[in-house]
C-alpha cells in the first residue's frame, strides 16, 4: 500500500509527485524487447518520433552496454524518460546520473534539438563528455565540452555540435561576451533550446542568484593600504559592531571619532572616504581566511560557501576585492567597471526547455515550479537505502562537541569502518586535523587548499581504516566505493568494509539548509551499501546564534549533552529560519533583477539590428543628415556605415554600463521608500524606467555627438574588453521594518517584555 | 491618469487584469445586495428607509461603512470582510504572544503561509460567531430598534442554520475574492474591496440628497471634489530626506541628483487616527444608549447627551479635532522609530550627508518628522471635521456622503492601485531613438 501515500501526495499536488508509473511501463516494454535489439548486427539510432518509447529505450541501453560496457538499470531508464518530459529527477547519490542525463540528452538531440549539458565545474564537464562520447557516437551524434581554457575556436567548434557540456560560468561568461560583439562574425553561442542541468538544485536554486559579471579592465583597485591599516587598529565592540547575521559591521561614534582623528576631516561629509573606511572594515571584520577565502600564489581566492571550493573566477564586487588584498597586503589585482551582467537563473531561463536532476530535489520543489516551472520526478533507488541516519547529537558548548566529534572518530576508526567527516570550513577541517593528529590518528583532509588531490583522496575515502576530513567539496557529487576505488584493493576489501557497517558519515554542524545536509549523508549508503550517519551540534553554532538567536536550547546533561527533545526542534527551526531567509533574498534578487533583464533583452534587441543591419547609420543619418552625406563623400558609403555601426555599439554598451551602476545605487537604498509607505518594488521599477528612456536618448546624443566630431576613417576600436570576473552578491533586505502592523507590533512586543523584566 | 487607463485597456495582459477585477468586484456587490435566503426583503427595505429617515442608523456607523450598506440587509455578503480583517489583527497579535506563532513568522515564507491559513480558519469562526449574533439580532427585532416588521420570513430553526450558513459561507467567498483579486488581479484585493464597499452607498445616498434640493446636491458635490483634490494633493506630499550608502566604490555617474532617500509624508500616519478618533467618540454615544433610558441618568450622561453624541455641537467638533491632534502624533510615534531607522541606515553603511550615523541621525530625522506632523496632524483633523461643518451649513442630512474617512480610504487605495498600473504599464512601450 505504498502508493497511498504518494495518491494523496499527487492529489494535493505536493512536489516530487509526478507519476512515473508511464515511464515504468515503457521501460518493462523495453525489457522484453532487449534480447532482441541485443541480436542486432548493427545498432541504428532510433528515429526522432521514436524518442522516448520502449523501442529507444532498448537500443540506447544497448549502446551503452557496447560502447561503456555498462547496462543501465530500469530506474536509470525511467530517469532518463522523466528528464525528455522536461522534470527534475530525484535520483540518490551512485544511482548514475550521468549516464540517465547523457541518455536524455541523446534523446534530446535525436529529436533534433541541441542539448547543453550543464555541469557544476570545468573537470566534471570534460570527464563526462569524453567519458560519454562513444556512447553519442553510437548513436550518430558529436558532444564537445568547454572548460575554461578553451579558446575561441575551440568552444565555437563546441557549441556546433550536438551535445554541448560546459559548466553553468563559462556559458554564462560566452553569453555576456556575445554581447558585447562588435563583429558578427565573433558570435559564439547558438541559440538556446535545452538544458540539461547537473546537480539542478544546486545550480538552479542555491546559485540562481550570483549574478555572472562582465567586468571591463579599468585602473588597479583603489583601496589604500593605509586604510587596512587604520581599521586593523580598532577593536570589535569598542570601535565597531558586527550584526547578529555576520553579514555587516559599522562605525560605533567611538570608532567615528578614532577615524576622524586619523584622518583629519569630518567623515561623513566625504562619502568616498566613507565607502573606502567600511570597505576596508568589511574585509577586516566580515570576512576571515580561510574561511571565505584563501591566500594561494600571493592571491585571494574566493571559497564557494555551498560546495566548500575554491570559486576560480569569482571576486567581490565594488572594490571589496582590493580591500580583501589590501587587507592580506597584497600587491593589488586588476579591478574591473562592471560592463554587463546576467544571474545564473537569467541565463538558464533562456532556454525553452529545462530538465535536471540531482540528490536532493523534492525539498526545493516549491522553487522548482514557482521559479522555472518545473515538475520534481522521485526516481526510486535501484536498490533500497539501508543507511541508518541516527538523530543529531545536540551540546550546549562548541568545546564539548568537537571532543564527542573527536571521540566518536576515534571509536569508529578503532572497529576498522571508514569514516568521512563533514566540516563547515576550511578553517574547522584544518582545526579538526590537528585534534585529531594529537590523538595519534592519521586523517586525510581534503579541502579548497588541496582540491588538487581531490580524486586520488576520494578514491581512498572508502577503504578500510580511512578517515577523511572535508570541507562541503566532498558533500556534493563524489562518488565514495566502499573498500576504496584502486584496483588492488579488489572485492574482498569492499565485502569487508560491508561486514564493518559501511562508511559513516559525521558532520560536524548542521548546514544552513537541510539539502546540503543530506547531500552529506547521501555519501555513505550509495546502491544499497550499508552506512550511517549522524550530525553534531552545538548551541555555539553560526547556524544557531545567526538564525535562532532567542531561541535558547534547553539545559544540558552533566556530559554537557543536550537530551531533551524539545533541543532537536530548535535546530530544525534554526535551520528553516535559515532557508526561509536564503528563499526571501533569491525572490527578491530575482524579483529587481528581472526587470533590469527585460530592458536588457529590449536593448539587445536593438543591439542585434545595429550588429546585422545597417540601423545605426540610419539613425545617423536622419540625426545628422548634413555630416552623413559630407561623409559619405568623402570616405564612401561602406565605410561610413561601419562607422557608424562602431560608435553606435560603443555608446550603447557604456551608457548601458552606467545605467547597471545606477540602478545598483537606486536599488540598495530602496527599501527605505517602505517608509513612505510605498512598494518598493513599485518603486525601483518607477525610477528603473524612466532611468532607461534616458539611456535611449543618451546613446542617440553622443553617438550623433561622437558622428559630428570623429574621423570615421581611422581607428575607432575603443577599448579592449578585459577578462571577464564573476562576482558575489551582497544584499540589502527588502523592508527591514517590516510592514506598519510589525512595527506596531515589535513597540508592543517590546513594551509587553520591558514590562515583565521589571517585574 | 485617464490616458493611462486607456492606455492600461490597449495592453491585452493588463486588461485581462483590469477586467478580471472589475468582474471580482460586480461579483462582490451582487453577493452585498443579494439577501440571503428567509428575509423578508420588502420588509427589511422600508425598514432601512425609516431608520435614514430618523438618525438611529449611525449606532452600526463604521461596521456599515465598511460592508457598504451590506449589512444592514442582511445580504449573503453581509458580514463584509470585517471578519477576515479582525482575524488578521488578532493572529499578528498573536505572534507577539504565542512562542510558536512567533517562530512560525521567523521561517519565512513556509511559516507566514501556515498563519495565513490560520487566519482562514480564524474568519471562518468569527464569521459563525458574528452571522449567529446578527441572525439572532434579527429575529428579536433588535437590528432596527424603531421598527415593528417583522424581517424574517420564517423563525424555525432551520431557516436560522441556513442563513448562518449562507453568511458564513459569504465570508469565505470574499476572503477568496480578495485573495483571487491580490494574485491574478490589480492591487491588494482586500484594499480593493473595502474601497468597493467605500464607494458603492456614493450613488444612493447623493440621489437622495439631489432627491431632496439640487442645490445641496450641487453644494455637496463642489465640496466632494474640493475634498478629494486636496486629500490627493496632501497624501503625494512628501519630505525626502537624502541618504548616500558608502558601501561601495561607484564609479562615473550618469545622472544627477540621487534617487536613494526616506520619504518622509506630510501625512506619515495615514487613515488610523481617524480611526481611533471616531471610535473612541462612539463611546460617549453607547453610553447614552445605555444608561439614557434610566429615570434618572445622572448630570455626567446628560452632559454627554447634549455635547459629545450629535456631531454639529461644537464640543463633539473640538474634541474629535484634539483627539485626531493626538492620535497622529502618537501613531506616527509608534509606527516611525527614528532611532530604529538610524540604526538601520548605519548597520548597512547609510547615512545622510553631513550627519553622523546614529544618534545624530535618529535626532535629526525626528526633527523633520515632528515638524512635518504638525501640518499633517491639523489637515487630517480639518478632513475629518469638514464634512460635519458642511453639514452644518448646507443642512444636509446626517449621511453626508463624503466623510473624511470614507474619503481617505478612497483616494488611498484609489492612489495605490493608480500607481501599480502605472508602474505596470512603465515597464513595456520604451520609446525613443533607434526604434
Amino acid at each position: 500500500m505504498a502508493w497511498v501515500p504518494q495518491m494523496i501526495r499527487r492529489l494535493l499536488d505536493k512536489p516530487g509527485s509526478v507519476d512515473l508509473t508511464r515511464f515504468q511501463a515503457t521501460v518493462a516494454e523495453a525489457a522484453r524487447l532487449e534480447s532482441e535489439v541485443r541480436a542486432r548486427p548493427e545498432l541504428l539510432p532510433p528515429a526522432e518520433a521514436a524518442v522516448g518509447t520502449a523501442e529507444f529505450c532498448a537500443v540506447v541501453r544497448e549502446a551503452a552496454v557496447r560502447t561503456l560496457g555498462q547496462r543501465p538499470y530500469d530506474v536509470q531508464l525511467v530517469g532518463t524518460l522523466a528528464l525528455l518530459h522536461g522534470h527534475v529527477a530525484e535520483m540518490a547519490t551512485g544511482e548514475g546520473k550521468t549516464l540517465s542525463g547523457a541518455l536524455a540528452a541523446a534523446g534530446f538531440a535525436l529529436r533534433g534539438r541541441r542539448v547543453h549539458v550543464i555541469s557544476v565545474n570545468d573537470y566534471l564537464a570534460r570527464r563526462d563528455a569524453e567519458w560519454m562520447a562513444p556512447l553519442y557516437q553510437a548513436l550518430g551524434l558529436t558532444v564537445g565540452w568547454i572548460g575554461q581554457g578553451s579558446t575561441p575556436e575551440e568552444r565555437r567548434a563546441a557549441y556546433s555540435r550536438d551535445v554541448t557540456y560546459a559548466a553553468v560560468s563559462e556559458l554564462g561568461f560566452d553569453v555576456l561576451r556575445d554581447r558585447l560583439r562588435t563583429d558578427p562574425a565573433d558570435l559564439l553561442v547558438p541559440a538556446p533550446e535545452v538544458a540539461l542541468v547537473d546537480e539542478a538544485d544546486s545550480v538552479l536554486v542555491d546559485e540562481a542568484r550570483v549574478p555572472l559579471i562582465l567586468a571591463g579592465a579599468a585602473d588597479p583597485g583603489r583601496a589604500a593600504p593605509e586604510m587596512a591599516a587604520l581599521v586593523r587598529r580598532l577593536s570589535r565592540g569598542y570601535h565597531f559592531e558586527v550584526d547578529d547575521e555576520g553579514r555587516n559591521v559599522f562605525l560605533t561614534a567611538k570608532g567615528t571619532d578614532t577615524v576622524e582623528t586619523a584622518l583629519g576631516i569630518s567623515l561623513y561629509d566625504h562619502p568616498g572616504t566613507v565607502a573606502e573606511v567600511n570597505l576596508a572594515l568589511h574585509a577586516h571584520a566580515l570576512l576571515t581566511r580561510d574561511v571565505d577565502y584563501i591566500v594561494r600564489d600571493g592571491r585571494v581566492h574566493l571559497i564557494n560557501p555551498s560546495r566548500g571550493r575554491v570559486a576560480l573566477l569569482q571576486r567581490w564586487p565594488d572594490g571589496l576585492h582590493a580591500a580583501v588584498e589590501a587587507k592580506e597586503r597584497l600587491a593589488p589585482s586588476e579591478t574591473g567597471e562592471i560592463l554587463d551582467s546576467i544571474t545564473i537563473q537569467g541565463l538558464l531561463t533562456r532556454y525553452p526547455e529545462i530538465c535536471g536532476m540531482t540528490g536532493t530535489a523534492v525539498a526545493v520543489g516549491d522553487q522548482l515550479r514557482e521559479f522555472y516551472k518545473r515538475e520534481v520526478a522521485v526516481i526510486p533507488p535501484n536498490r533500497p537505502c539501508v543507511r541508518v541516519d541516527e538523530p543529531d547529537r545536540i551540546f550546549a558548548a562548541a568545546d564539548d562537541k568537537v571532543a564527542a566529534v573527536v571521540e566518536e572518530i576515534a571509536a569508529q576508526h578503532a572497529t576498522g569502518r571508514p569514516v568521512l567527516v563533514g566540516t563547515l570550513d576550511v578553517a574547522e577541517s584544518e582545526r579538526l586535523d590537528l585534534r585529531l593528529r594529537a590523538r595519534g590518528l592519521a586523517p586525510v583532509v581534503l579541502n579548497a587548499k588541496n582540491d588538487a588531490e581531490e580524486a586520488s583522496i576520494i578514491a581512498r575515502a572508502g577503504a578500510r581504516g580511512a578517515i577523511t576530513v572535508s570541507t562541503q567539496m566532498a558533500g556534493r557529487g563524489t562518488d565514495i566505493r566502499l573498500g576504496g576505488a584502486a584496483e588492488e584493493d579488489g572485492d574482498d576489501a569492499e565485502e569487508a568494509v560491508r561486514r564493518l557497517g559501511g562508511l559513516y558519515v559525521i558532520g560536524t554542524g548542521r548546514h544552513d539548509s537541510s539539502r546540503l545536509d543530506d547531500q552529506l549523508r547521501g555519501r555513505a549508503g550509495r546502491q544499497g551499501d550499508p552506512g550511517g550517519s549522524v550530525f553534531f551540534v552545538s548551541g555555539e553554532d553560526v547556524l544557531l546564534t545567526a538564525y535562532a538567536p532567542d531561541a535558547s536550547l534547553p539545559d544540558a546533561d552533566a556530559d554537557g549533552v543536550v537530551r531533551n527533545p524539545q533541543a532537536a526542534s530548535t535546530v530544525g527551526h534554526a535551520q528553516r529560519v535559515a532557508e526561509g531567509a536564503n528563499l526571501e533574498i533569491h525572490r527578491n534578487t530575482w524579483r529587481y533583477t528581472r526587470l533590469l533583464e527585460r530592458q536588457r533583452d529590449e536593448l539587445l534587441e536593438r543591439r542585434d539590428r545595429i550588429l546585422h543591419e545597417d540601423t545605426g547609420a540610419r539613425a545617423l543619418e536622419d540625426a545628422c543628415p548634413e555630416r552623413y552625406a559630407e561623409l559619405r563623400e568623402s570616405a564612401g558609403e561602406a565605410a561610413v556605415e561601419r562607422a557608424a555601426r562602431q560608435i553606435v555599439l560603443f555608446h550603447l554598451d557604456r551608457c548601458w554600463t552606467e545605467h547597471l551602476a545606477h540602478m545598483a545605487d537606486v536599488r540598495e537604498g530602496i527599501h527605505l521608500r517602505a517608509l513612505g509607505r510605498l512598494n518598493p518594488l513599485d518603486e525601483f521599477n518607477r525610477e528603473a524606467v524612466p532611468a532607461y528612456r534616458h539611456l535611449l536618448d543618451e546613446i542617440g546624443r553622443r553617438s550623433k555627438e561622437t558622428f559630428e566630431s570623429v574621423d570615421v576613417t581611422g581607428d575607432l576600436a575603443g577599448q579592449g574588453l578585459a577578462r571577464p570576473t564573476a562576482t558575489w552578491t551582497y544584499l540589502v533586505q527588502e523592508n527591514p521594518f517590516g510592514s506598519e502592523w510589525d512595527r506596531v507590533l515589535s513597540r508592543v512586543a517590546a513594551a509587553l517584555k520591558g514590562g515583565r523584566r521589571r517585574r | 491618469m485617464l490616458s493611462a487607463i486607456t492606455r492600461a485597456f490597449r495592453t491585452p495582459d493588463l486588461r485581462k487584469k483590469l477586467l478580471f477585477t472589475l468582474g471580482i468586484i460586480a461579483l462582490f456587490r451582487l453577493g452585498s445586495v443579494l439577501p440571503t435566503p428567509g428575509v423578508n426583503s420588502e420588509n427589511v427595505a422600508k425598514a432601512l428607509q425609516q431608520a435614514q429617515a430618523g438618525n438611529s442608523g449611525s449606532i452600526y456607523g463604521m461596521v456599515q461603512l465598511f460592508s457598504g450598506g451590506a449589512l444592514l440587509k442582511l445580504s449573503v455578503f453581509a458580514l463584509g470582510i470585517m471578519p477576515y480583517i479582525t482575524a488578521s489583527i488578532i493572529l499578528q497579535l498573536l505572534t507577539v504572544v504565542i512562542p510558536r506563532l512567533e517562530a512560525l513568522k521567523k521561517e519565512g515564507q513556509a511559516g507566514t503561509a501556515k498563519i495565513t491559513q490560520y487566519t482562514r480558519y480564524l474568519t471562518i469562526g468569527l464569521a459563525i460567531l458574528q452571522s449567529t449574533a446578527f441572525v439572532a439580532l434579527a429575529r428579536s427585532g433588535q437590528l432596527f430598534p424603531n421598527n415593528n416588521l417583522p424581517i424574517l420570513l420564517n423563525e424555525d430553526i432551520f431557516t436560522l442554520i441556513t442563513m448562518v450558513i449562507t453568511m458564513t459561507a459569504g465570508t469565505a467567498v470574499i476572503m477568496w475574492l480578495g485573495e483571487l483579486v491580490t494574485d491574478r488581479g490589480i492591487g491588494n484585493g482586500m484594499s480593493i474591496l473595502i474601497f468597493t464597499q467605500v464607494v458603492a452607498v456614493f450613488p444612493s445616498e447623493l440621489m437622495n440628497i439631489f432627491r431632496q434640493s439640487a442645490f445641496k446636491f450641487v453644494m455637496v458635490m463642489i465640496v466632494g471634489i474640493v475634498m478629494i483634490a486636496v486629500v490627493v494633493f496632501i497624501e503625494q506630499a512628501q519630505r525626502r530626506v537624502p541618504v548616500q550608502y558608502a558601501k561601495r566604490m561607484v564609479g562615473r555617474r550618469m545622472y544627477g541628483g540621487t534617487s536613494t532617500y526616506i520619504p518622509l509624508k506630510v501625512n506619515q500616519a495615514g487613515i488610523i487616527p481617524v480611526i481611533f478618533a471616531s471610535s473612541l467618540l462612539y463611546l460617549p454615544q453607547l453610553l447614552v444608549t445605555i444608561f439614557g433610558r434610566s429615570e434618572n441618568p445622572g448630570p455626567v450622561v446628560e452632559w454627554l447627551a447634549q455635547n459629545l453624541v450629535t456631531g454639529d455641537h461644537p464640543v463633539y467638533m473640538a474634541t474629535f479635532f484634539l483627539l485626531i491632534l493626538f492620535f497622529t502624533y502618537f501613531y506616527v510615534s509608534i509606527t516611525f522609530n527614528p532611532v530604529e531607522v538610524a540604526d538601520n541606515m548605519k548597520k548597512y553603511g547609510g547615512f545622510i550627508p553631513g550627519i553622523r550615523p546614529g544618534r545624530p541621525t535618529a535626532e535629526y530625522l525626528n526633527y523633520v518628522l515632528t515638524r512635518l506632523t504638525a501640518a499633517g496632524a491639523p489637515y487630517l483633523g480639518v478632513i475629518s471635521l469638514i464634512p460635519i461643518l458642511a453639514l452644518a451649513v448646507v443642512g444636509a442630512s446626517q449621511n453626508f456622503p463624503f466623510g473624511g474617512t470614507s474619503i481617505l480610504i478612497m483616494v488611498g487605495v484609489g492612489l495605490d492601485t493608480v500607481k501599480q498600473i502605472e508602474s505596470q504599464l512603465q515597464q513595456r512601450n520604451y520609446e525613443g531613438f533607434l526604434r
